[in-house]
């Protein structure tokens, strides 16, 4: 569903991006780890079309980014990390122009957004301009939008960032049920809790390299750290001083 | 290339049927794409309306109203204007239009250009649309569209007045005015275009150098424009208005007629369908020649819509993609001389004061929107003032032109304490949680911005007022008086916006431009031109009838205009402009003091 291929991203003489190689299948829900600086938003921006890579290939239900992005847009839903809405157009008004930019049947449109309005617990506030919203109520939006088209790939940056206890629990549980439904979720958190509780596989991001893919259970495996939290492990992976010391003791 | 259009949908959110396999999503056609912005905007700008309409009705009244007189007094002037030309020279017409014309279209380019960049590669709403199966080309038109609006309502502001006018004083036919606007329009999307492919093209392909190739293109237009300014000024002065000036102001002007720039091909469009035409065949000749014109003008439209349009398909992920990948230069800013000095000059009592102005001294530097603007509007004032000589103006009118200079300054300086001042305290509401836990008196923020604004206004709006009067040839007694006069407008100016900032801050929103628009800046304009013109007035009278006695003897007049064309009356004059002065001072900033003690943010 998602691949990468041999992706590098540089920016004048620094590399964010090192030869990145991932594949990640339907269904999956993959979370990206990786201390400030380490090249997760360049990732992200690079499967979102934002970015080009300078070598290699992103691609999306096939469709590569770089040549097809309108098609492999087609597939993607996205929640960023700052919600961008139209502040002169009210909740509702946002939904119907994404639905209708993705080209859905109005009936289906219709559904949809009054769906999602209802799951996302938008009603209340979804004929007011969304200059009016707060950030969690922007951010519950913006979820309900990424999902209206049912995409193949939800990419999620920092998803939970402005939610309240209740939405982080919506967006937890929808998106575990997306999962099993066969979308594959994309994500990059800081919250480890959270990429432990719900990811099948995680990739810890150092420099721009992929130090680590797998599940935690094989992240404890590696490091011999066979009761610790993913909070403990990622530490010992992203620490330099923790890196050495454990280089030694081997 | 694959091409599945469309992709498999799963259940909704609530986990409604909708048929796991039924077709969702497809991408659009251009002409469904198109007609998605069209709503969009139509959208965006009914919801804009009716919030104006509820919320910002002062504001709406004061534009329209104000907009109005401003194109009712140009009518006028432009009456007058051709009706005097077209006695003395008709063929000087077309000239005037093709300068006119061709400094518009290097000015569109660019407002144009800068424009696009703004929506296209840094606005919020261009990374939601690259992230959607929208065409690039579609996207170029939807802010090409927004780019030429803001881009061009001068033009009409300004254009549309010249253009009715002329119309009337020539006493075109209905023809003529109802080709107004398609001529309008049609002139404005060329230059416009041309502007949003070398934005493209240069973030494309010259990503590094951009700044750099716009600063040099906007240099050479700059160095353009003062060499034909600086060259017809610059006559002698005794040779100014007079028909040798006149010729010579023509032949340099005549650079401006192209065959082949569109604002030549406007120029003639427009002259040949205001003719009248003896008869009917030579009006409808004059009419074919003008729709000839025009249709030329939409032909090449279009044509730099194509390329645009292509170029964009081209050109637009390349460039966002560079742009987006440009990490910005980390630069040391070490504590700069006058910094250290102002924080370390005074009292340790004062310190707090001095180094929330420091502070917003700092922020001013670094902001290139906040000083660019300062130095371009005073730049053209200043060089305004310094060719003011050229127009060889007598004595009498001399005294009356420094006041006029004084209320175009203090105008200027208000319109700048209203748009980077007034928000100032708003934005502080914002890091209170900084300022609120500091061991600083409350007054002081305030106090802090009033003397920010008030010398950092006072030293350039003086040191204008002095080269205007120097210029002007102004005895020094009206140069003291002019400088009174500033000092006070400064102050008072600083003291309206601070005072009305602090009484009525918007602690939600974080654009200044929004919190300027908004009903407390809307109000403190309006104060400080109500202000402004009192200042004026009351000095400028006794001063004027002042200078004239003195130069012409005291004439007939007696009673109340005798005695205000005394040196008492002047006195008195200069006194009252300092009670009005210090009131519009301190009784906003006593309100204001009094409203952000007691601020909760």
């Amino acid at each position: 569903m998602i691949e990468f291929d041999h992706v590098t991203r540089t920016y004048g003489p620094k590399t964010a991006v090192a030869d990145l190689s991932l594949a990640i299948p339907r269904g999956e829900l993959f979370a990206l780890l990786g201390p400030n600086g380490a090249g997760k938003t360049t990732t992200i921006k690079m499967l979102v079309g934002l970015l080009r890579p300078s070598r290699g290939a992103v691609r999306v239900s096939g469709f590569d980014l770089v040549k097809d992005p309108r098609n492999a847009h087609l597939h993607i839903g996205y929640v960023p990390d700052e919600p961008c809405l139209y502040d002169k157009l009210t909740g509702r008004e946002f939904l119907w122009f994404i639905a209708d930019m993705f080209g859905m049947p109005r009936h289906l449109a219709t559904q949809r957004i009054a769906a999602e309005i209802e799951h996302f617990e938008l009603g209340e506030f979804a004929d007011e301009l969304a200059e009016s919203y707060s950030l969690g109520m922007k951010q519950r939006l913006v979820f309900a939008a990424s999902l209206l088209h049912a995409p193949d790939v939800l990419v999620l940056d920092e998803p939970m960032v402005g939610l309240d206890p209740r939405s982080v629990r919506i967006v937890k549980d929808l998106i575990a049920a997306r999962t099993r439904e066969g979308m594959t979720v994309f994500m990059s958190t800081h919250t480890l809790a959270m990429a432990e509780e719900m990811a099948d596989r995680v990739g810890i991001m150092v420099r721009g390299q992929l130090r680590f893919l797998g599940t935690v259970a094989e992240l404890r495996e590696q490091m011999s750290l066979e009761t610790t939290s993913l909070e403990q492990l990622y530490l010992e992976l992203t620490n330099p001083l923790a890196k050495r010391q454990q280089r030694e003791s081997t | 290339m694959r091409q599945p259009a469309t992709i498999t949908a799963l259940t909704t959110a609530g986990g409604e049927p909708t048929g796991s396999t039924a077709t969702c999503c497809r991408l659009l056609s251009f002409e469904a794409e198109s007609r998605l912005f069209f709503r969009l905007r139509a959208t965006v700008a009914w919801a804009l309306l009716r919030s104006m309409l509820s919320g910002a009705r002062l504001r709406l009244s004061l534009v329209i109203l104000l907009s109005a007189m401003f194109w009712g007094s140009l009518y006028g002037i432009f009456v007058e204007a051709f009706s005097f030309l077209d006695a003395l020279h008709a063929e000087v017409i077309s000239l005037l239009f093709n300068a006119f014309f061709s400094s518009l279209m290097v000015m569109l380019v660019f407002s144009t250009g800068i424009l696009i960049y703004g929506g296209m590669y840094c606005s919020p709403e261009a990374r939601l649309l690259m992230t959607l199966p929208a065409r690039e080309e579609t996207v170029f038109s939807h802010k090409f569209q927004e780019a030429i609006w803001f881009s061009s309502w001068g033009f009409v502001l300004l254009g549309s007045p010249m253009l009715v006018a002329y119309g009337v004083v020539r006493g075109s036919p209905w023809t003529y005015f109802a080709m107004l606007l398609p001529f309008m329009i049609a002139f404005v999307v060329i230059p416009a275009t041309v502007g949003g492919i070398c934005c493209m093209a240069m973030v494309a392909w010259l990503p590094r150098l951009r700044l750099h190739a716009l600063s040099i293109a906007l240099a050479f237009a700059c160095l353009g424009g003062l060499w034909i300014g600086w060259s017809t000024l610059s006559t002698a002065k005794a040779d100014s208005m007079s028909a040798a000036w006149f010729e010579q102001t023509f032949a340099r002007l005549s650079i401006t007629e192209q065959k082949l720039f569109p604002s030549w091909w406007l120029s003639c469009g427009l002259i040949e369908s205001a003719r009248k035409g003896a008869t009917p065949n030579e009006a409808w000749a004059s009419l074919s020649e003008a729709a000839k014109f025009l249709a030329l003008l939409i032909a090449n439209g279009m044509l730099l819509q194509l390329l645009a349009g292509m170029l964009a398909r081209r050109a637009y992920r390349l460039g966002y993609s560079q742009l987006a990948g440009e990490v910005p230069a980390r630069r040391r800013r070490p504590i700069g001389w006058f910094d250290q000095a102002l924080m370390n000059a005074g009292s340790t009592a004062s310190r707090p004061l001095r180094l929330l102005v420091v502070k917003d001294l700092r922020l001013f530097r670094r902001d290139i929107s906040q000083w660019s603007q300062f130095v371009i509007f005073f730049g053209l004032l200043g060089l305004y003032f310094f060719n003011v000589r050229s127009f060889n103006y007598n004595n009498a009118y001399a005294s009356m032109i420094g006041f006029l200079n004084l209320a175009v300054v203090g105008l200027i300086l208000s319109t700048f304490t209203t748009r980077f001042v007034f928000p100032m305290i708003s934005l502080e509401g914002r890091r209170f949680w900084i300022l609120g836990l500091l061991p600083v008196h409350r007054d002081h923020i305030v106090w802090s911005k009033f003397l920010f604004s008030f010398i950092g206004g006072l030293i350039p709006c003086c040191g204008l007022v002095l080269l205007s009067d120097v210029m002007l040839g102004l005895p020094q007694r009206a140069i003291l008086i002019h400088e009174i006069c500033c000092v006070m407008l400064c102050m008072g100016l600083s003291g309206i916006a601070v005072g009305l900032g602090a009484r009525m801050p918007d602690l939600r929103e974080v654009s200044p431009s929004k919190i300027a628009s908004g009903f407390g800046g809307t109000l403190s304009l309006v104060i400080s031109s109500l202000f402004i013109m009192v200042v004026v007035v009351v000095a400028a009278l006794p001063t004027h009838l002042f200078l004239a006695s003195s130069a012409f003897g005291p004439g007939g007049t007696r009673g109340l205009l005798a005695w205000a064309g005394s040196a008492e009356g002047v006195a008195a004059s200069l006194a009252t402009v300092v009670v009005v002065g210090l009131i519009a001072t301190f009784v906003p900033i006593f309100l204001g003091l009094r409203s952000f003690r007691r601020l909760e943010p």
